[in-house]
């Protein structure tokens, strides 16, 4: 696993300062009603620039509908959503999406090839053209290099759940995002792959920012530089995880805290 | 309630037995042709019963013809609107339209054959200025129409069946729409509509009523080979037409239950085959 991590260290992005400030994430009182029904509501917040900021909160919360908010995979909402100064709403949707990639809880190969789904999301043109060198550097960024150097043309079915997960982050990552989002991407692993998931994401987190939803506070607060706490739909509090986890302000946030429930 | 699994078993055993004994039946009646004719009236190309020629090819290329025009153009057309159905419209209009294919099926064929008398021969008569509208193309359109409900609705239920959690991992790769379609929905879907098609294929093959009303029902090989603006006869629409005038046990009628044999051959291997595809899928 050192080898794996000392692999990760090598081939991550330098930060570029001017680049990281453009493409802050800006929401700004975004409501949401689905069937009649308030899933968010006036829920404002700004995402640092870097670091991983994890969202946490109980189930029916709001926390995934708000990653497909973001990713426009709901667009039906009310408020604002700004990435870089611009409304994502008049952003191009495909390009929206390759550049804040977003990994779902079950991880979703596709019927082909390990390498074949690593360059998924590329354009034909792009597949062709693209170096072995890059599909690599994707799948060492996502700690899944070693255990696939040798069978890249084995269909990606046969790769354990752990390893599927870790291989849409490659496929995502080979993309080049400028943020990712993670739904609760290590709910069905064991603990040696979300361990390898957590480590790979925390060095990424260095040089892009990572939007992670956790149920796990134990996970919330060993991975993540910032904590938002959302519950019913609303965000209740939002601090870097010290405080929040050592200093919580809100009632609510000391309750979910102490019972993993909470009565907003 | 002690009688209730002998009595399944042994309907179902008498079920099993009718299975066996229906291509039983046509190998026994047709016997006497295969006998007297022997196998190269497949190649045969003259069929006239009243002087013992049974050539066979000349309806087997009309089936043929006839099922391959249908084919072309149901095909396309059920995926296309299985798409606009299950990707494009409200579930509302996408409801409507599976009801609307339902009904379609449920058609008796003799209504489609009427159909194509009164609407598509004259269309067809008066647009490539034939005699009568009768022919291979006029079979091939009306069989495109019997069998695009069955493509539509196995291409919606295939369509549907594709994972959400699979079109959310394309979408979120930045897919464009058509990407996504060709790159994750249909390669996923096409077993099942494969699984379709086949299964069309052999309700096509079957179909007597309606064909044999428009085809005009000409034993001859069309001249050329291409082309489907001329009448001509299928297997099916032969045995329609001729059944009630061949004496039974003649070898004209013996001769009939071979057309039978093959027809049912044929819509026995693509059933099967249709099977293992809609199993696999």
């Amino acid at each position: 696993m050192h080898q794996q991590l000392n692999s990760i260290e090598t081939v991550v992005k330098p930060v570029n300062k001017i680049e990281v400030e453009a493409s802050r994430l800006c929401i700004d009182h975004l409501s949401l009603q689905l069937e009649g029904r308030a899933i968010l509501s006036k829920l404002s917040t700004t995402l640092p620039a870097t670091g991983i900021t994890a969202l946490i909160g109980p189930s029916g919360a709001g926390k995934s509908t708000l990653l497909r908010c973001l990713n426009r995979l709901y667009e039906q909402w009310q408020g604002d959503i700004t990435w870089g100064g611009q409304s994502i709403l008049n952003r191009d949707t495909d390009l929206l999406r390759r550049q804040i990639g977003l990994i779902g809880q079950k991880p979703a190969v596709f019927p082909c090839s390990i390498r074949d789904n690593v360059i998924f999301g590329l354009s034909r043109q792009q597949r062709r053209a693209i170096a072995d060198e890059e599909i690599h550097e994707a799948l060492k960024q996502a700690a899944l290099w070693q255990e696939v150097e040798h069978r890249l043309g084995e269909p990606a079915e046969h790769l354990s759940v752990g390893q599927q997960q870790r291989l849409c982050l490659a496929r995502a990552l080979i993309l080049k995002p400028d943020m990712l989002m993670l739904d609760e991407p290590t709910s069905a692993l064991d603990p040696r792959s979300r361990d390898i998931i957590e480590r790979s994401m925390m060095e990424l987190g260095k040089s892009m920012p990572l939007l992670w939803v956790s149920h796990d506070l134990d996970q919330a607060r060993r991975i993540s530089n910032h904590i938002l706490f959302m519950c019913d739909g609303k965000l209740i509090e939002q601090s870097d995880t010290e405080s929040f986890f050592n200093h919580p302000k809100r009632i609510e946030s000391r309750e979910f805290m102490r019972w993993s429930v909470c009565d907003c | 309630m002690i009688l209730l699994k002998p009595g399944l078993y042994l309907i179902t055993s008498f079920i099993a037995l009718l299975v066996l004994a229906v291509p039983f039946f046509l190998v026994q009646a047709s016997a006497p042709f295969w006998a007297s004719a022997g196998i190269k009236v497949l190649t045969g190309t003259e069929w006239f019963p009243y002087e013992m020629l049974f050539g066979m090819l000349p309806a087997i290329i009309g089936s043929t013809w006839a099922i391959l025009i249908a084919l072309f153009i149901a095909i396309p057309c059920g995926v296309a609107t299985a798409i606009v159905t299950t990707e494009l419209v409200s579930s509302s209009l996408a409801s409507a339209t599976r009801m609307g294919m339902e009904v379609l099926a449920a058609i008796p064929s003799i209504v489609y054959g009427l159909i194509g008398l009164w609407l598509l021969l004259p269309l067809l008569q008066s647009s490539f200025d034939l005699l009568s509208g009768h022919s291979l193309l006029a079979a091939g359109l009306i069989l495109a129409l019997m069998i695009l409900p069955l493509i539509t609705l196995m291409s919606m239920d295939a369509l549907r069946l594709v994972s959400n959690t699979q079109r959310e991992a394309g979408m979120s790769l930045g897919l464009s729409w058509e990407a996504l379609l060709f790159r994750v929905l249909l390669p996923q879907a096409w077993p099942a509509i494969r699984g379709g098609i086949l299964l069309a294929m052999g309700r096509a093959l079957g179909e007597t009523m309606a064909v044999m009303l428009v085809v005009g029902s000409l034993d001859r090989m069309p001249e050329p080979i291409m082309n489907i603006l001329q009448p001509a006869q299928t297997l099916t629409s032969r045995i329609g037409r001729e059944i009630g005038e061949a004496a039974f046990g003649s070898i004209h009628f013996s001769a009939l239950m071979a057309c039978g044999l093959l027809l049912a051959l044929i819509g026995l291997s693509i059933s099967l085959f249709a099977h293992t595809r809609v199993v696999k899928a």
